[in-house]
Protein backbone atom coordinates (compact mmCIF):
# COMPACT_ATOMS: atom_id res chain seq x y z
CA UNK A 1 0.00 0.00 0.00
CA UNK A 2 1.30 3.41 -0.38
CA UNK A 3 1.57 6.14 1.74
CA UNK A 4 -0.49 9.12 2.02
CA UNK A 5 0.12 12.40 1.61
CA UNK A 6 -2.82 15.24 2.57
CA UNK A 7 -4.53 17.62 -0.01
CA UNK A 8 -4.62 20.44 1.87
CA UNK A 9 -6.36 23.67 -0.70
CA UNK A 10 -6.26 26.99 1.71
CA UNK A 11 -8.14 28.57 -0.82
CA UNK A 12 -7.92 32.46 -1.72
CA UNK A 13 -5.87 34.48 0.74
CA UNK A 14 -4.17 37.44 2.00
CA UNK A 15 -0.37 37.52 1.73
CA UNK A 16 0.48 37.75 5.13
CA UNK A 17 -2.14 35.00 6.22
CA UNK A 18 -0.51 32.94 2.96
CA UNK A 19 3.30 33.53 4.52
CA UNK A 20 2.37 32.66 8.02
CA UNK A 21 0.76 29.39 7.02
CA UNK A 22 4.33 28.57 5.38
CA UNK A 23 5.66 29.28 8.39
CA UNK A 24 3.02 26.96 10.70
CA UNK A 25 3.38 24.31 8.17
CA UNK A 26 7.29 23.85 8.46
CA UNK A 27 7.37 24.22 11.85
CA UNK A 28 5.05 21.51 12.27
CA UNK A 29 6.22 19.35 9.93
CA UNK A 30 9.51 19.61 11.51
CA UNK A 31 7.78 19.11 14.76
CA UNK A 32 5.73 16.15 13.60
CA UNK A 33 2.73 17.53 14.68
CA UNK A 34 1.89 17.28 10.40
CA UNK A 35 1.85 15.04 7.67
CA UNK A 36 3.25 15.52 4.48
CA UNK A 37 1.26 17.55 2.52
CA UNK A 38 0.68 18.74 -0.94
CA UNK A 39 -0.89 22.01 -0.83
CA UNK A 40 -2.12 24.96 -3.59
CA UNK A 41 -2.76 28.28 -2.26
CA UNK A 42 -3.80 31.74 -3.70
CA UNK A 43 -3.01 35.33 -2.93
CA UNK A 44 -5.08 38.55 -3.54
CA UNK A 45 -2.96 41.08 -5.33
CA UNK A 46 0.04 40.96 -3.35
CA UNK A 47 4.48 41.49 -3.94
CA UNK A 48 6.46 38.90 -2.35
CA UNK A 49 10.09 39.01 -1.80
CA UNK A 50 12.07 36.75 -0.96
CA UNK A 51 13.94 35.52 2.33
CA UNK A 52 16.97 38.00 2.52
CA UNK A 53 15.82 40.83 -0.26
CA UNK A 54 14.99 44.38 0.72
CA UNK A 55 11.59 45.85 -0.17
CA UNK A 56 12.71 49.54 -1.14
CA UNK A 57 15.11 47.42 -3.92
CA UNK A 58 12.97 45.08 -5.09
CA UNK A 59 9.72 46.82 -5.35
CA UNK A 60 8.07 50.18 -6.36
CA UNK A 61 6.40 50.87 -2.61
CA UNK A 62 4.46 53.41 -4.22
CA UNK A 63 3.00 51.64 -6.71
CA UNK A 64 1.95 49.10 -4.57
CA UNK A 65 0.17 51.08 -2.29
CA UNK A 66 -1.44 53.29 -4.84
CA UNK A 67 -2.80 50.20 -6.15
CA UNK A 68 -3.59 48.74 -3.07
CA UNK A 69 -0.56 45.79 -3.41
CA UNK A 70 -0.11 43.99 0.05
CA UNK A 71 4.12 43.66 0.56
CA UNK A 72 5.18 40.44 2.34
CA UNK A 73 8.30 38.87 2.60
CA UNK A 74 8.57 35.21 2.13
CA UNK A 75 10.12 32.36 4.15
CA UNK A 76 11.54 30.62 0.81
CA UNK A 77 14.51 32.09 -1.23
CA UNK A 78 14.83 33.76 -4.28
CA UNK A 79 13.27 36.60 -5.82
CA UNK A 80 10.63 38.79 -6.08
CA UNK A 81 7.50 38.63 -7.33
CA UNK A 82 3.67 40.19 -7.77
CA UNK A 83 1.07 37.40 -7.03
CA UNK A 84 -2.55 38.10 -7.79
CA UNK A 85 -5.71 35.99 -8.36
CA UNK A 86 -4.39 35.10 -11.69
CA UNK A 87 -1.56 32.88 -10.58
CA UNK A 88 -1.92 29.11 -8.77
CA UNK A 89 0.21 28.23 -5.81
CA UNK A 90 1.61 25.04 -5.36
CA UNK A 91 3.75 23.38 -2.27
CA UNK A 92 4.69 20.54 -1.04
CA UNK A 93 5.54 20.02 2.78
CA UNK A 94 8.29 16.88 2.89
CA UNK A 95 11.61 15.76 4.55
CA UNK A 96 14.75 14.60 3.21
CA UNK A 97 14.68 11.52 4.84
CA UNK A 98 11.18 10.93 2.68
CA UNK A 99 13.11 11.29 -0.43
CA UNK A 100 15.96 9.57 0.30
CA UNK A 101 18.98 12.52 -0.33
CA UNK A 102 20.14 15.35 1.13
CA UNK A 103 20.90 17.30 -2.08
CA UNK A 104 18.75 20.96 -1.96
CA UNK A 105 19.65 20.88 -6.07
CA UNK A 106 18.35 17.25 -6.68
CA UNK A 107 15.36 17.90 -4.59
CA UNK A 108 14.33 20.75 -6.48
CA UNK A 109 14.97 19.16 -9.78
CA UNK A 110 12.72 16.41 -9.00
CA UNK A 111 9.75 18.59 -7.42
CA UNK A 112 9.93 20.76 -10.57
CA UNK A 113 9.82 17.73 -13.16
CA UNK A 114 7.11 16.28 -11.22
CA UNK A 115 5.33 19.90 -11.50
CA UNK A 116 5.69 20.19 -15.05
CA UNK A 117 4.51 16.49 -15.69
CA UNK A 118 1.54 17.74 -14.27
CA UNK A 119 1.48 21.21 -15.93
CA UNK A 120 2.14 18.72 -19.43
CA UNK A 121 -1.16 17.19 -19.07
CA UNK A 122 -2.53 20.49 -19.62
CA UNK A 123 -1.65 20.33 -23.05
CA UNK A 124 1.08 22.65 -23.38
CA UNK A 125 5.37 21.59 -23.69
CA UNK A 126 6.53 22.75 -19.95
CA UNK A 127 9.73 21.54 -18.47
CA UNK A 128 11.97 22.17 -15.89
CA UNK A 129 15.15 25.02 -16.11
CA UNK A 130 17.78 24.70 -13.85
CA UNK A 131 17.39 26.11 -11.66
CA UNK A 132 13.93 26.82 -10.25
CA UNK A 133 12.29 27.46 -13.10
CA UNK A 134 9.39 25.67 -15.82
CA UNK A 135 9.03 27.11 -18.62
CA UNK A 136 7.70 26.72 -22.25
CA UNK A 137 9.75 27.13 -25.63
CA UNK A 138 12.43 29.33 -23.06
CA UNK A 139 9.24 30.92 -21.55
CA UNK A 140 9.04 31.14 -17.76
CA UNK A 141 6.05 29.25 -16.87
CA UNK A 142 6.45 28.83 -13.28
CA UNK A 143 8.92 29.83 -10.55
CA UNK A 144 9.93 28.21 -7.44
CA UNK A 145 11.80 28.46 -4.29
CA UNK A 146 12.30 26.57 -1.04
CA UNK A 147 12.48 26.62 2.63
CA UNK A 148 14.11 24.06 5.03
CA UNK A 149 13.72 23.60 8.79
CA UNK A 150 16.10 20.95 10.07
CA UNK A 151 14.99 17.48 7.83
CA UNK A 152 12.00 19.12 6.82
CA UNK A 153 11.17 21.39 3.94
CA UNK A 154 8.54 23.19 2.31
CA UNK A 155 9.23 23.66 -1.67
CA UNK A 156 6.76 26.13 -3.63
CA UNK A 157 5.66 27.32 -6.75
CA UNK A 158 4.04 30.02 -8.72
CA UNK A 159 2.10 28.75 -12.11
CA UNK A 160 0.78 31.17 -14.28
CA UNK A 161 -2.66 30.70 -15.10
CA UNK A 162 -3.18 34.73 -16.21
CA UNK A 163 -0.76 36.88 -16.24
CA UNK A 164 -0.76 41.00 -16.15
CA UNK A 165 2.94 41.84 -17.71
CA UNK A 166 2.28 45.48 -16.94
CA UNK A 167 1.01 45.67 -13.62
CA UNK A 168 4.31 42.89 -12.79
CA UNK A 169 6.30 45.95 -14.42
CA UNK A 170 4.97 48.46 -12.32
CA UNK A 171 5.47 46.68 -9.21
CA UNK A 172 8.63 44.92 -9.19
CA UNK A 173 12.07 46.85 -9.81
CA UNK A 174 13.99 44.68 -12.15
CA UNK A 175 15.56 45.23 -15.30
CA UNK A 176 12.89 44.84 -17.89
CA UNK A 177 11.43 48.60 -16.68
CA UNK A 178 14.10 49.93 -18.31
CA UNK A 179 12.76 48.71 -21.58
CA UNK A 180 10.12 50.89 -23.24
CA UNK A 181 8.08 50.60 -26.47
CA UNK A 182 9.10 47.57 -28.44
CA UNK A 183 11.09 46.11 -26.03
CA UNK A 184 8.76 45.47 -23.47
CA UNK A 185 7.43 42.96 -25.79
CA UNK A 186 11.01 41.59 -25.02
CA UNK A 187 10.31 41.81 -21.33
CA UNK A 188 6.43 39.90 -22.21
CA UNK A 189 8.49 37.51 -24.25
CA UNK A 190 10.49 35.86 -20.84
CA UNK A 191 7.05 35.01 -19.24
CA UNK A 192 3.86 33.07 -20.42
CA UNK A 193 0.79 31.89 -19.15
CA UNK A 194 -1.75 29.14 -19.60
CA UNK A 195 -4.24 31.75 -20.93
CA UNK A 196 -1.45 32.60 -23.81
CA UNK A 197 -0.51 28.81 -24.49
CA UNK A 198 -4.11 27.64 -24.03
CA UNK A 199 -6.29 30.29 -25.46
CA UNK A 200 -8.22 30.22 -22.21
CA UNK A 201 -7.28 29.34 -19.16
CA UNK A 202 -8.60 25.97 -17.64
CA UNK A 203 -10.87 25.71 -14.53
CA UNK A 204 -8.72 25.89 -11.63
CA UNK A 205 -10.08 22.09 -10.38
CA UNK A 206 -8.30 20.89 -13.45
CA UNK A 207 -5.50 22.37 -12.97
CA UNK A 208 -4.83 21.32 -9.48
CA UNK A 209 -6.23 17.66 -10.18
CA UNK A 210 -3.96 17.21 -13.02
CA UNK A 211 -0.93 18.44 -10.38
CA UNK A 212 -1.93 16.28 -8.09
CA UNK A 213 -1.97 13.67 -9.93
CA UNK A 214 1.33 14.28 -10.97
CA UNK A 215 2.80 14.87 -7.68
CA UNK A 216 1.18 11.57 -6.68
CA UNK A 217 2.49 9.58 -9.27
CA UNK A 218 5.80 10.96 -9.26
CA UNK A 219 6.54 10.09 -5.46
CA UNK A 220 4.16 7.24 -5.58
CA UNK A 221 1.29 8.13 -3.31
CA UNK A 222 -1.78 8.77 -2.76
CA UNK A 223 -3.19 11.87 -1.94
CA UNK A 224 -6.57 12.74 0.63
CA UNK A 225 -7.94 15.96 1.24
CA UNK A 226 -7.71 17.41 4.65
CA UNK A 227 -8.00 20.38 6.64
CA UNK A 228 -5.85 22.43 9.66
CA UNK A 229 -4.40 20.35 12.60
CA UNK A 230 -5.06 21.93 15.75
CA UNK A 231 -1.25 22.29 16.28
CA UNK A 232 -1.16 23.77 12.70
CA UNK A 233 -4.16 26.18 13.68
CA UNK A 234 -2.51 27.13 17.17
CA UNK A 235 1.17 27.83 15.24
CA UNK A 236 -0.56 29.83 12.66
CA UNK A 237 -2.12 32.52 15.01
CA UNK A 238 1.56 32.59 16.58
CA UNK A 239 2.84 32.87 12.79
CA UNK A 240 0.59 35.74 12.18
CA UNK A 241 1.24 37.40 14.58
CA UNK A 242 4.93 38.22 14.05
CA UNK A 243 4.49 38.15 9.90
CA UNK A 244 1.10 40.55 9.25
CA UNK A 245 3.50 43.67 10.67
CA UNK A 246 5.85 45.98 8.99
CA UNK A 247 8.42 45.13 11.36
CA UNK A 248 8.83 42.10 9.43
CA UNK A 249 8.45 42.76 5.74
CA UNK A 250 10.87 45.29 6.49
CA UNK A 251 13.44 42.92 8.32
CA UNK A 252 16.19 43.54 5.58
CA UNK A 253 15.83 47.29 4.24
CA UNK A 254 18.90 48.30 2.42
CA UNK A 255 18.20 51.23 -0.15
CA UNK A 256 17.35 51.02 -3.70
CA UNK A 257 20.46 53.04 -4.57
CA UNK A 258 22.78 50.15 -3.35
CA UNK A 259 20.96 48.18 -6.12
CA UNK A 260 21.22 50.48 -9.40
CA UNK A 261 20.08 48.98 -12.79
CA UNK A 262 23.39 49.51 -15.23
CA UNK A 263 22.64 50.00 -18.95
CA UNK A 264 25.38 49.29 -21.48
CA UNK A 265 25.21 48.76 -25.80
CA UNK A 266 27.78 46.90 -27.37
CA UNK A 267 27.89 47.62 -31.21
CA UNK A 268 29.10 43.71 -32.49
CA UNK A 269 29.15 42.86 -36.54
CA UNK A 270 26.48 40.90 -36.00
CA UNK A 271 24.17 43.29 -34.44
CA UNK A 272 24.02 45.85 -31.28
CA UNK A 273 23.52 44.20 -28.00
CA UNK A 274 21.80 46.14 -25.14
CA UNK A 275 22.78 44.54 -21.38
CA UNK A 276 20.72 46.09 -18.21
CA UNK A 277 22.42 44.81 -15.09
CA UNK A 278 21.46 45.06 -12.20
CA UNK A 279 24.11 45.27 -9.60
CA UNK A 280 23.76 44.11 -5.13
CA UNK A 281 26.78 47.21 -5.00
CA UNK A 282 26.89 46.08 -0.81
CA UNK A 283 27.57 42.56 -1.97
CA UNK A 284 29.61 43.44 -5.64
CA UNK A 285 27.29 40.62 -6.92
CA UNK A 286 25.19 40.91 -10.15
CA UNK A 287 21.67 40.57 -9.16
CA UNK A 288 20.01 39.51 -12.73
CA UNK A 289 20.68 40.58 -16.25
CA UNK A 290 18.90 41.23 -19.19
CA UNK A 291 19.99 41.34 -23.00
CA UNK A 292 18.36 42.39 -25.52
CA UNK A 293 19.20 43.55 -29.31
CA UNK A 294 18.92 43.51 -32.93
CA UNK A 295 21.40 40.18 -32.99
CA UNK A 296 19.84 36.72 -34.05
CA UNK A 297 21.38 33.12 -32.18
CA UNK A 298 19.75 30.07 -32.27
CA UNK A 299 17.79 28.26 -30.38
CA UNK A 300 15.86 31.30 -29.53
CA UNK A 301 15.83 30.58 -25.86
CA UNK A 302 19.51 30.55 -25.77
CA UNK A 303 18.99 34.46 -24.23
CA UNK A 304 17.11 33.13 -21.69
CA UNK A 305 19.26 30.30 -20.16
CA UNK A 306 21.81 33.09 -20.61
CA UNK A 307 20.46 35.07 -18.39
CA UNK A 308 19.21 32.43 -15.95
CA UNK A 309 22.82 31.49 -16.07
CA UNK A 310 23.87 34.67 -15.11
CA UNK A 311 22.01 35.22 -11.93
CA UNK A 312 23.25 36.22 -8.23
CA UNK A 313 27.00 35.93 -10.09
CA UNK A 314 30.03 37.39 -8.30
CA UNK A 315 30.59 40.75 -10.80
CA UNK A 316 34.22 39.32 -10.71
CA UNK A 317 32.96 36.29 -12.45
CA UNK A 318 30.94 37.36 -15.06
CA UNK A 319 32.86 36.71 -17.81
CA UNK A 320 34.07 33.36 -16.99
CA UNK A 321 30.62 32.75 -16.69
CA UNK A 322 29.14 33.68 -19.84
CA UNK A 323 32.56 32.15 -21.55
CA UNK A 324 31.61 28.93 -19.22
CA UNK A 325 28.06 28.89 -20.58
CA UNK A 326 28.81 29.46 -24.32
CA UNK A 327 30.92 26.46 -23.72
CA UNK A 328 28.62 24.25 -22.09
CA UNK A 329 25.83 24.97 -24.75
CA UNK A 330 25.16 24.49 -28.37
CA UNK A 331 24.76 28.19 -29.93
CA UNK A 332 24.53 29.58 -33.33
CA UNK A 333 25.93 32.92 -33.51
CA UNK A 334 25.85 35.09 -36.37
CA UNK A 335 28.70 37.15 -36.75
CA UNK A 336 28.94 37.24 -33.00
CA UNK A 337 31.27 35.63 -30.20
CA UNK A 338 30.83 35.33 -26.22
CA UNK A 339 33.11 37.84 -26.42
CA UNK A 340 30.30 40.57 -27.66
CA UNK A 341 27.85 39.35 -24.94
CA UNK A 342 30.85 40.29 -22.01
CA UNK A 343 31.69 43.62 -23.94
CA UNK A 344 27.80 44.43 -23.74
CA UNK A 345 27.65 43.46 -20.00
CA UNK A 346 30.92 45.40 -19.11
CA UNK A 347 30.10 48.39 -20.64
CA UNK A 348 26.54 48.56 -18.38
CA UNK A 349 29.35 47.90 -15.39
CA UNK A 350 31.12 50.97 -16.07
CA UNK A 351 28.30 52.66 -17.17
CA UNK A 352 27.72 55.54 -14.24
CA UNK A 353 25.38 55.02 -11.35
CA UNK A 354 22.22 57.25 -12.54
CA UNK A 355 19.80 55.59 -10.66
CA UNK A 356 16.13 56.48 -9.76
CA UNK A 357 15.86 54.97 -6.72
CA UNK A 358 12.48 57.21 -6.15
CA UNK A 359 10.76 56.57 -9.65
CA UNK A 360 7.15 55.67 -8.81
CA UNK B 1 40.40 14.05 8.98
CA UNK B 2 38.06 13.71 7.43
CA UNK B 3 35.14 11.21 6.40
CA UNK B 4 33.49 10.82 2.68
CA UNK B 5 35.79 14.02 2.57
CA UNK B 6 33.90 15.73 5.22
CA UNK B 7 36.46 17.83 7.66
CA UNK B 8 36.27 16.76 11.38
CA UNK B 9 37.78 18.61 14.48
CA UNK B 10 37.26 16.23 17.57
CA UNK B 11 37.27 19.54 19.73
CA UNK B 12 34.50 21.25 18.93
CA UNK B 13 31.37 20.38 20.24
CA UNK B 14 28.40 18.90 17.90
CA UNK B 15 24.60 19.01 17.32
CA UNK B 16 22.94 15.48 17.55
CA UNK B 17 22.90 15.95 13.71
CA UNK B 18 25.88 17.57 13.21
CA UNK B 19 24.64 20.47 11.29
CA UNK B 20 26.22 23.37 13.38
CA UNK B 21 29.62 23.06 16.26
CA UNK B 22 29.95 25.06 18.80
CA UNK B 23 33.45 26.26 20.73
CA UNK B 24 33.67 27.34 23.96
CA UNK B 25 35.59 30.91 24.53
CA UNK B 26 37.02 31.66 27.60
CA UNK B 27 35.25 34.47 28.28
CA UNK B 28 32.22 32.22 29.02
CA UNK B 29 30.64 32.70 25.06
CA UNK B 30 30.57 30.28 22.78
CA UNK B 31 31.41 30.61 18.98
CA UNK B 32 28.82 28.92 16.65
CA UNK B 33 29.41 27.77 12.51
CA UNK B 34 28.44 24.98 10.07
CA UNK B 35 29.83 21.75 9.88
CA UNK B 36 31.42 20.64 6.22
CA UNK B 37 27.76 18.19 5.93
CA UNK B 38 25.90 21.49 6.41
CA UNK B 39 27.73 23.54 4.20
CA UNK B 40 27.46 20.95 1.61
CA UNK B 41 23.74 20.29 1.89
CA UNK B 42 23.41 23.97 1.40
CA UNK B 43 25.30 24.49 -1.79
CA UNK B 44 26.68 28.00 -2.30
CA UNK B 45 25.30 30.11 0.23
CA UNK B 46 24.38 33.96 -0.99
CA UNK B 47 23.03 35.15 1.76
CA UNK B 48 23.60 35.49 6.09
CA UNK B 49 21.72 37.18 8.00
CA UNK B 50 22.44 36.99 12.10
CA UNK B 51 19.73 38.06 14.50
CA UNK B 52 21.24 41.61 15.74
CA UNK B 53 23.21 41.54 19.05
CA UNK B 54 21.20 41.57 22.08
CA UNK B 55 18.94 39.52 21.22
CA UNK B 56 17.24 36.84 23.19
CA UNK B 57 16.85 33.69 21.12
CA UNK B 58 15.35 30.20 22.77
CA UNK B 59 16.14 26.68 21.92
CA UNK B 60 14.47 26.10 18.35
CA UNK B 61 14.92 29.84 17.31
CA UNK B 62 17.39 30.11 14.60
CA UNK B 63 20.21 32.75 15.83
CA UNK B 64 21.18 33.37 11.80
CA UNK B 65 19.55 32.33 8.73
CA UNK B 66 20.92 31.28 4.92
CA UNK B 67 20.09 30.72 1.11
CA UNK B 68 21.13 29.22 -1.36
CA UNK B 69 20.13 28.42 -4.64
CA UNK B 70 16.56 29.95 -3.73
CA UNK B 71 16.58 27.92 -0.51
CA UNK B 72 16.32 29.33 2.76
CA UNK B 73 16.33 28.24 6.36
CA UNK B 74 17.49 28.72 10.02
CA UNK B 75 21.35 27.89 10.80
CA UNK B 76 19.52 25.82 14.26
CA UNK B 77 19.91 26.53 17.78
CA UNK B 78 19.17 24.63 20.52
CA UNK B 79 20.20 26.66 23.84
CA UNK B 80 19.07 29.65 25.26
CA UNK B 81 21.54 32.85 24.25
CA UNK B 82 21.92 35.99 23.57
CA UNK B 83 23.52 37.37 20.49
CA UNK B 84 27.08 39.18 20.69
CA UNK B 85 27.79 39.13 17.56
CA UNK B 86 27.52 38.55 13.64
CA UNK B 87 31.17 37.69 11.66
CA UNK B 88 31.34 40.37 9.58
CA UNK B 89 33.21 39.24 7.28
CA UNK B 90 30.98 36.38 6.65
CA UNK B 91 28.05 38.93 6.20
CA UNK B 92 29.40 40.29 3.60
CA UNK B 93 31.09 37.10 1.71
CA UNK B 94 28.55 34.71 2.68
CA UNK B 95 30.68 31.61 0.58
CA UNK B 96 33.41 31.61 2.87
CA UNK B 97 31.02 29.36 4.98
CA UNK B 98 31.27 26.50 1.82
CA UNK B 99 34.96 27.44 1.14
CA UNK B 100 35.99 27.68 4.96
CA UNK B 101 33.40 26.36 7.04
CA UNK B 102 35.42 25.91 10.47
CA UNK B 103 37.21 29.13 10.16
CA UNK B 104 34.14 31.16 9.11
CA UNK B 105 31.91 31.23 12.41
CA UNK B 106 28.77 32.81 12.11
CA UNK B 107 27.53 33.92 15.48
CA UNK B 108 29.13 34.22 19.21
CA UNK B 109 26.62 34.24 21.57
CA UNK B 110 25.93 34.38 25.26
CA UNK B 111 24.80 31.38 26.50
CA UNK B 112 21.60 32.45 29.50
CA UNK B 113 22.14 29.47 31.34
CA UNK B 114 26.38 29.17 31.05
CA UNK B 115 28.16 27.07 28.75
CA UNK B 116 27.92 23.81 30.50
CA UNK B 117 24.51 23.62 30.59
CA UNK B 118 24.22 24.84 26.83
CA UNK B 119 26.12 21.74 25.98
CA UNK B 120 25.06 19.51 27.52
CA UNK B 121 23.41 18.02 24.66
CA UNK B 122 25.82 18.10 22.69
CA UNK B 123 28.76 15.97 21.59
CA UNK B 124 32.32 16.22 21.42
CA UNK B 125 35.76 14.07 20.34
CA UNK B 126 35.86 10.55 19.74
CA UNK B 127 32.12 10.03 20.00
CA UNK B 128 31.03 13.20 17.89
CA UNK B 129 33.58 11.62 15.01
CA UNK B 130 31.65 8.20 14.89
CA UNK B 131 28.44 10.00 14.93
CA UNK B 132 29.48 12.09 12.31
CA UNK B 133 30.63 9.98 10.18
CA UNK B 134 27.80 7.46 10.37
CA UNK B 135 25.80 10.40 9.03
CA UNK B 136 27.88 11.37 6.03
CA UNK B 137 27.93 7.49 4.92
CA UNK B 138 24.19 6.79 6.07
CA UNK B 139 22.91 9.80 3.96
CA UNK B 140 25.57 9.33 1.65
CA UNK B 141 27.37 12.94 1.70
CA UNK B 142 30.06 13.91 -0.36
CA UNK B 143 31.54 16.69 1.33
CA UNK B 144 33.02 19.35 -1.65
CA UNK B 145 34.49 22.79 -1.47
CA UNK B 146 32.52 25.72 -3.51
CA UNK B 147 35.55 27.49 -5.35
CA UNK B 148 35.84 30.81 -4.02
Amino acid sequence: MSATWRLLDTGLRRAAENIALNRALLEAHQAGEAPHTLRFLRFRPSALIGFHQSPRQELHLDACARAGIEVQRRITGGGAIYFDEGQLGWELYLDRRTLGTADMGAIARRICEAAAAGIRRLGVDARFRPRNDIEVDGRKLSGTGGAFDGDSFLYQGTLLLDFDVERMLRVLRIPAEKLSGKAVAGARDRVVSLRELLGEVPPLETVQRHLAEAFAEAFGVTLEPGGLNAAEEARYREALAEIDTPEWVHLRDAPADEAPLLEGVHRARGGLIRAIVWLDEARDHVKQVLITGDFFVQPRRLVADLEAALKDVPRADLRARVEAFFREHEAALLMLEPADFVAALEAALASPTTDEAARP
Amino acid sequence: MECNGCEFHPELHYDREFQIWVRREADGTLTVGMTDISQTIAGKILHVRVRRPGTRRPPGKPVATIESGKWAGPVPNFFDCVIEEANAEVLDNPVLLNTDPYQAWIARVRPVDGPEAALSGFVTGEEARAGYCERARREDIHCRRQPG
